[in-house]
């Protein structure tokens, strides 16, 4: 148990980490604002990392490729959320959470068969885009570049979110709308609009992650439900509804995975749900949520 | 809504012959029926037992479970289990298959009461995933993937037509249970921490204890339901524990109507037909299921026997006006 | 003792909302407790009753700390509430709304099998003899008016037999005429069944025909604490309430 392999883990934790944060981060604006848990939100990465895929089958460039099948994937995931804000979700606002929830879990239905007739039950997975194919060495062990990648992006995000929510009139508008809805609306700012383009942002944010997690091998049936359930680790420990907390809880449940994959890999998931377990003994509002009184 | 006395008798009394006219039939199905469609009446009932536990947290309680499915599948392993590997006779497994259940609710119980709603939910999806992934990975002691074949009931109840009697049998002893349940002392407080939990809380009432109770009560009928199922099939898989599953005694409550006893039966009596016959032409029931689900939702709030409830009660209105 | 609260206090984030303040509830009382807005009334009742966890001080009751009790055991003890936003059942008849705090109070609820309308028949109606509400006794809680939702809740505190009740703005939006029926019926609760009654209210000609002492918060922090004439006559009270001495 030398240093070198604890600080490998360590930074494989981080990557995990990012990536859920990547997911997550969609997941709790979504709720925060629209007050609605996007069951389907897993299945938009689930999708997106398809899309990607096939995308960057049919274009077959060795370095852009996987770049442009990843912003593809993210468009196409944000006019899917588009349309399910529009079609569906604006009209269970006035409804209760029974039903918003019970709407979004017959989009995962729906989204898991359209995967298994489009794409088979196939595991897939997309080649590490240049440059970032290689491995870095850590204290001599290698660690994969394309994780630099996906942590380059997880911070890009952090800081992305981090603007919008604290220095943008949206993200006063935001904060506003997360604690008093009504108010908001009673100021004149166009809730639908408002709440239309929040699920657009999270949907898109979701599909880029899909496309993002492709190259590490794990396309297939499931992984909606998969990330979703981790998801929810991240938000019950983090704290509900609080991107900070999101933030501390991705880290948390990167690195149980993270260090749980080295001591039994069939465990990794036990021990994620033995943290949150603790969790909702303690604080079950999350370390950085807010108790309900 | 005022009832009068005789009024109260006359609609209790014309539900009792319902329920007379219905039992009578189940009773000569199998003499009317082919095996075909005896099996698929048997699959019915189970899954409607499983509905109906289903509902007592979700109609009843106010709270979307996303896992009977795995208290389902953990009954059906134990009798599996128990019956192929330790040998031990049909009626003890059973028990089994009720107590397995009931103290993994106890445990999956205690952490989902924590939260509420949404949360609850999801935590319960949670839990029944990580169920499934555990007899799914487990490879040596519930076989994984391949599951467990042979199981078979005891002589008596080898052929389709005994088995179902028995299965009715259960399923209508169960039922009055779960009816008597639903209309005792703690039914009430249930319904009422489903109608407004901070006036019951503040009426003394620990809501996570009741909420707990009322789950672990919940996981025990949905493994029994596991666990006579199991025997008639002769198999059983991780396939019984998905989130998959899950969803199908929630879709049979919302079709059939959450509000009343008998919703979850009428919803789950029409999905496993329906199924049925869409397996027939296509593998992709999901989607319909979806589909399904979003129907009601939009056309059907309340589900049929909510929309009936809603146009007696209009009428009965209009006739008081007059 | 009854009922006392030692140099309690409540902070939200930074704001105290209860400051310091040491007061104690006589047996048999009806003892309101008043203040301009914001002068942290709902936030010490919640205290009281158990709805906010006090950030330091002591709640005690009958000589025991009860502090950190959850709310459904504070009840359980004899203190029951009711809410200044009404809180009633929507869709339960008034008859099983009444039912179910005694159903609670008698300890029956995990009695999975017997029929709940059998239950304490006699105690509901009662109870709805005495608010009143007893030919509306199959209505829906949403179906009925407003000032009969009040009584409702009134009903449903009863059912747990308190020996406490707390009152938060009973009569918040109550016509006159209802608000007279009210005091009278809890003046009546008080006397008959040995009630102690601990109320907030916005409407002092209430708070001065009923109470039998009456507590003054202004800005989370005790300011007075008497009998009536005590408190009409205490300059700072005045001064809080008029701007100015009188």
């Amino acid at each position: 148990m030398s240093f070198d392999v604890l600080f490998n883990q360590f930074m494989s934790g981080i990557a995990r980490a990012a990536l859920l944060f990547l997911v997550a981060s969609g997941l709790s604006l979504t709720f925060g604002v629209l007050r609605v848990l996007n069951f389907a939100h897993g299945s938009l990465y689930m999708l997106g990392a398809f899309i990607s895929y096939s995308v960057w089958k049919f274009l077959l460039m060795p370095v852009l490729g996987f770049y442009i099948a990843a912003i593809v994937a993210a468009l196409i995931m944000a006019g899917l959320g588009l349309i399910i804000e529009f079609v569906l979700l604006r009209r269970l606002y006035s409804r209760g959470w029974p039903e918003q929830l019970l709407a979004t879990y017959a989009i995962v239905l729906m989204i898991t068969d359209l995967v298994k007739w489009a794409w088979g039950g196939k595991f897939l997975s997309i080649q590490r885009p240049k440059p970032f194919t290689g491995a870095v060495f850590l204290f001599d062990f290698p660690f994969p570049s394309y994780n630099f990648f996906v942590i380059g992006l997880g911070l890009a995000l952090v800081i992305f979110l981090w603007w919008l929510v604290y220095r943008t009139r949206l993200g006063d508008i935001i904060r506003a709308a997360a604690s008093d809805r009504e108010m908001v609306a009673a100021l004149g700012i166009p809730i639908p609009w408002l709440f239309t383009w929040i699920f657009v942002l999270g949907s898109m944010i979701g599909g880029l992650s899909g496309a993002v997690t492709a190259p590490f091998g794990s396309v297939a049936l499931g992984m909606d439900i998969e990330i979703i359930v981790e998801c929810f680790a991240v938000v019950v420990i983090g704290g509900m509804g609080s991107l900070p907390g999101t933030l501390l809880g991705s880290f948390i449940v990167g690195q149980v995975y993270s260090f749980g994959i080295m001591f039994k890999p069939e465990l990794a998931l036990a021990f994620i749900f033995m943290v949150m377990a603790v969790v909702l003994i303690i604080r079950p509002w999350g370390i950085f949520g807010r108790p309900e009184r | 809504m005022v009832q009068n006395p005789t009024e109260k008798e006359k609609s209790l009394s014309q539900r009792v012959w319902w329920l007379a006219l219905l039992i009578l039939i189940s009773l000569i199905a199998p003499f009317v029926i082919s095996e075909f469609y005896l099996a698929i009446l048997c699959e019915a009932l189970v899954m409607s037992l499983l509905a109906l536990s289903f509902n007592l947290l979700f109609g009843y309680m106010g709270q979307l479970s996303f896992g009977q499915a795995a208290f389902y599948g953990l009954g059906g392993y134990a009798v599996a289990m128990l019956m192929t590997k330790a040998h031990l006779n049909f009626w003890l497994s059973l028990v089994a298959g009720i107590l397995l259940p009931a103290i993994i609710g106890l445990i999956v119980g205690y952490f989902c009461v924590r939260l509420r709603g949404i949360y609850f939910a999801i935590l319960t999806l949670a839990f029944g995933q990580l169920i499934f992934f555990i007899v799914f990975k487990w490879h040596n002691f519930t076989g994984g993937d391949d599951g467990i074949q042979g199981i078979f009931p005891p002589d008596f109840l080898k052929s389709p037509t005994a088995y179902y009697y028995f299965i009715l049998i259960v399923f209508l002893l169960s039922s009055y249970v779960l009816w008597r349940i639903i209309h005792s002392p703690f039914g009430q407080t249930i319904v009422s921490m489903r109608e407004n939990s901070e006036r019951t809380e503040f009426l003394g009432i620990n809501i996570a204890r009741y909420q707990l109770i009322a789950f672990v009560i919940a996981a025990a009928f949905a493994g029994l339901a596991g666990a006579i199922w199991v025997p008639f099939y002769r198999s059983v898989a991780p396939s019984y524990l998905t989130w998959l599953k899950s969803g199908e005694p929630v879709m049979a409550a919302i079709l059939g109507g959450p509000s009343l006893f008998f919703g979850p039966i009428l919803g789950m009596f029409i999905m496993t037909f329906f199924h049925a016959w869409v397996l027939g032409f296509t593998v992709y029931w999901p989607v319909v299921m979806g589909a399904l689900i979003l129907a009601v939702i939009f056309f059907l709030p309340g589900g049929i026997l909510g929309f009936i409830q809603e146009k007696v009660n209009q009428r009965k209105e209009i006739r008081n006006r007059e | 003792m009854f009922l006392q609260t030692q140099g309690i206090t409540k902070e939200f984030g930074k704001l105290r909302a209860v400051n310091n303040v040491t007061l104690e509830i006589k047996k048999g009382d009806i003892h309101a407790i008043i203040g301009p807005n914001g002068a942290g009334k709902s936030t010490y009742f919640n205290l009281v009753t158990g709805y906010h966890r006090a950030t330091s001080g002591k709640v005690l009751f009958r000589d025991k700390e009860i502090t950190n009790l959850p709310a459904y055991s504070r009840c359980n003890l004899g203190i029951t509430r009711s809410f200044q936003i009404t809180s009633i059942y929507p869709k339960l008849t008034v008859y099983e709304s009444v039912l179910m705090g005694l159903l609670s109070h008698r300890k029956v609820t995990l009695n999975f099998f017997s029929s709940a309308k059998k239950f304490f028949k006699e105690e509901v109606w009662r109870i709805l003899g005495d608010v009143g509400l007893a030919d509306q006794a199959n209505t829906l809680g949403d179906s009925i008016s407003h000032g009969d939702k009040k009584r409702l809740e009134l009903a449903i505190t009863l059912g747990t037999e308190p020996e406490l009740l707390c009152l938060d703005e009973p009569t918040c939006g109550m016509s006159p005429e209802e608000t007279d029926i009210a005091m009278s019926l809890i003046k009546k609760f008080s006397e008959e069944r040995g009630l102690t009654i601990l109320f907030t209210e916005h409407d002092m000609s209430v708070v001065f025909s009923i109470a039998k002492r009456i507590s003054v918060l202004h800005q989370g922090t005790l300011i007075a604490d008497g009998s009536p004439q005590d408190v009409r006559n205490s300059e700072e009270v005045q001064k809080v309430y008029l701007g100015h001495a009188a």
